[in-house]
């Protein structure tokens, strides 16, 4: 850049390279102006209190396994499977509304996609350690940790009348 | 203040002196349609999610591969208190939403109110998990040892660490004490009390000791009830929920709150290991997030800060979340 510099020794100060803002693709962020990105108008207050009550309704609805009115109290994965696509769906309101996902030009795409099929991939790589851990136990582990043995022998310590039974208050 | 990345026109014609000492005209294009604070607040907030899935994929693996794993009224967990805490989350994921609807529409006080509003449940979700770990502290469920009073079974180690317990000099000083106050001092449930812990430790010392006797010392120091067991509150510590019976019967650690024996959770070690790492990470980002709202309070919440306010929603959305999933996964599963 020397000779530009010889010969902005004769102009004004030296400048740099002038920048020109290109034009914007089609669903842009109209940033500057004084109303910020106007992708819904301001009845949007309204949109965020559904999602509201739906995120309490479906809080309420995982919290159904804790209750009695939960009929599969004998079949945990069914619970387990009903609260994950509780919790799953309640995600999705969050991250779509709350955190205006749903409103955002493709670029939410480049970011989702691939985080869902390495989320897919990540689960599906845990099963193998969840299968085998027990066959795996480290012999420090094995030393210490309890077995359903021990569940049951404190069951047994708990309904003995070796002692007078606790007392409740 | 977008992100753009910048294409100069035909260099070679602009060496000359066309333009009187300016440099190459650029033209800049957008390359995302969003601003770069909000570009580094998605790339920032995807580290969190994996961060976040390596600590539940952890969980995931220990607990349902764990041979025995503890109920959660054993661990003195309290799903109630876990679904106020998503309830407050959640409450406050909609006042910083409302407090940006403001900031856009230049409502400025009613901005910094909803910012407030979310400081304030922000900060109450954390009172509820203190008061949570405080629970757990009392009945010697720590995140690791020695602090931890928790075992995985009655063996001889614990045997020996409810002797070690009962041998220390401030120990014996207690113990003769209580054993030497008269009866008429003493509620008939300490005196019952008493009569036991003098069994137990006579159980523990005993030369002659069977296998099954370390268990009836477990479940006299801190006994752990089936789930149709009719506990009722005791202390106002917890109370009765659902048909778990959340109360608990009481234990000697709980009648003599000096005694802090060692107690037998089978599995307890390792829940109490995955519950306070992920609840604490979580509780860490609740508190940055609530540090990131404070500093906002300190600027003119206006159409101009809406950029900043949105960033700043953006990682409470996700702070919301990651509880939308530690919720069921630690207290309901």
């Amino acid at each position: 850049m020397s000779d530009h510099d010889a010969v902005e020794a004769h102009a004004s100060e030296p400048h740099g390279p002038i920048t020109r803002v290109g034009e914007m693709p089609e669903p842009g962020n109209h940033e500057h102006s004084a109303h910020g990105p106007g992708q819904h108008s301001h009845g949007g207050v309204g949109k965020y209190l559904l999602v509201f009550v739906a995120l309490c309704f479906l809080t309420t609805m995982s919290f159904l396994t804790f209750t009695s009115y939960w009929p599969w109290r004998n079949e945990p994965h069914v619970g387990w499977a009903f609260m994950m696509a509780v919790s799953c769906t309640k995600a999705m309101l969050v991250v779509l509304f709350f955190m205006h996902v749903f409103w955002e030009a493709n670029w939410k795409y480049v970011l989702t996609i691939p985080a869902a099929m390495m989320a897919i991939f990540l689960a599906l790589m845990l099963v193998p350690d969840i299968g085998l851990r027990n066959r795996m136990v480290s012999q420090e582990r094995a030393l210490y940790m309890a077995r359903p043995s021990d569940v049951r022998l404190m069951e047994q310590a708990g309904e003995s009348q070796l002692l007078t039974n606790p007392t409740t208050h | 203040m977008s992100t753009m990345n910048a294409s100069a026109i035909s260099m070679p014609q602009h060496q000359g002196h066309d333009h009187h000492g300016h440099g190459p005209v650029l033209q800049y294009q957008p390359g995302l349609p969003l601003t770069r604070g909000k570009l580094i607040m998605w790339l920032f907030l995807s580290t969190e999610i994996m961060f976040f899935a390596a600590l539940l994929g952890a969980y995931v693996v220990l607990r349902f591969g764990a041979s025995v794993w503890p109920k959660p009224h054993h661990v003195h967990l309290s799903e109630p208190i876990g679904a106020f805490n998503t309830f407050v989350l959640i409450c406050s994921s909609v006042t910083i939403v409302l407090a940006l609807e403001m900031a856009r529409a230049n409502k400025t006080t009613a901005a910094k109110l909803w910012m407030v509003a979310t400081l304030l449940l922000g900060s109450l979700f954390l009172g509820v998990k203190g008061y949570e770990y405080a629970a757990k502290f009392e009945h010697g469920i720590y995140p690791w040892s020695p602090r931890s009073r928790v075992f995985e079974k009655p063996d001889l180690y614990y045997g020996s660490a409810v002797r070690a317990r009962l041998g220390e000099p401030a120990m014996i000083d207690r113990l003769k004490e209580l054993d030497d106050t008269p009866e008429s001092q003493l509620t008939p449930e300490v005196v019952s009390a008493r009569r036991r812990l003098a069994k137990v430790r006579q159980m523990v010392t005993n030369p002659d000791q069977q296998p099954f006797d370390l268990a009836v010392v477990a479940d006299q120091v801190m006994p752990l009830p089936v789930e149709h067991a009719t506990a009722v509150s005791h202390d106002g510590t917890e109370t009765p929920v659902g048909e778990h019976g959340g109360g608990h019967t009481s234990g000697l650690n709980d009648t003599f709150p000096w005694l802090k024996l060692p107690a037998v959770i089978p599995g307890g070690t390792m829940w109490a290991s995955t519950y306070f790492l992920l609840t604490g990470f979580h509780a860490v980002h609740v508190m940055v997030g609530l540090i990131v709202f404070t500093i906002l309070l300190f600027y003119k919440l206006g159409p101009k800060r809406a950029g900043m306010i949105e960033n700043a929603g953006l990682y409470w959305h996700f702070v919301d979340l990651v509880w939308i999933f530690l919720f069921p996964l630690l207290y309901l599963f």
